[in-house]
């Protein structure tokens, strides 16, 4: 209804924020939510029990922020900052994920990321495939 | 928390996820009665979360008091939000996406009824 005006031709590039796009926002902002408050609270009251740990929430939060904030605007510049983005969730997913398989010890089910996503259903895992899926299929023709 | 009122928060959120999916199935917008549901989970929600704080401030220290506080807040800012977001674009996505918010209340209810047990 209060959507922005926009020519959707197939020339012009399709809006990340519509249609199905919406529901892909909307979860990404309730990890986004969750990774943050999940991160301040182990950087505010436990810091030095795993740092490296914490500080990857921390990144795991604001590469969600990121991605929600640049999928809900679906404007062309925020859609490449989307695909850095999330790019860079997917890499940062399987790495800390595959990492805590290996040295569980490490990360103590301390980040989202931990066995890909585990506590969170996987969702973490799948999420960034959907994310880059989107993307392709409301790429500019 | 007060486990009946968090098994009630539950239950309407899942009839508030289950009719979302049903609507965005139908292929339809969310409806007035369906908006005014998920209103009333958010004002249940609401509620719980003004209950443990006050059980809180009364001296209740649960063993994980920094992420309950967290939970506590987080859970009452989500139904508003995907409010705002699914009445923005009215469509079947709508109801997904207040699906998706109810199914989180769930879950973060669910979770606080397991941090809601005393520091050892």
């Amino acid at each position: 209804m209060t959507r922005a005006p926009t020519k959707s031709t197939d020339s012009a590039v399709r809006r990340t924020n519509s249609g199905v796009g919406r529901v892909l926002v909307a979860v990404y902002a309730i990890f986004a939510l969750a990774a943050t408050a999940r991160a301040s609270v182990q950087l505010l009251t436990r810091f030095d029990e795993a740092p490296v740990a914490y500080l990857l929430s921390a990144l795991a939060g604001l590469i969600y922020i990121v991605a929600t904030i640049t999928l809900a605007r679906g404007t062309r510049a925020s859609r490449r900052v989307a695909l850095v983005a999330i790019i860079i969730e997917l890499v940062g997913v399987v790495s800390i994920g595959t990492l805590s398989v290996v040295d569980p010890a490490a990360f103590p089910r301390a980040t989202v990321w931990s066995i890909y996503g585990i506590g969170y259903g996987f969702v973490p895992l799948v999420l960034p495939i959907l994310g880059l899926v989107w993307l392709w299929h409301t790429r500019a023709h | 928390m007060i486990d009946a009122l968090a098994y009630v928060v539950v239950a309407l959120a899942g009839v508030a996820t289950i009719w979302g999916v049903v609507t965005a199935v139908a292929n339809k917008p969310p409806g007035k009665a369906q908006l005014l549901f998920a209103a009333g989970v958010e004002v249940v929600t609401v509620a719980q979360s003004i209950i443990a704080a006050a059980k809180l401030a009364a001296g209740f220290r649960p063993a994980e008091l920094a992420t309950t506080i967290g939970y506590l807040i987080g859970i009452v800012i989500l139904i508003p939000i995907a409010w705002l977001w699914a009445n923005a674009e009215r469509n079947r996505f709508s109801g997904i996406v207040l699906a998706v918010a109810a199914l989180a209340v769930l879950a973060m209810t669910l979770r606080l009824l397991v941090l809601w047990t005393p520091a050892s």
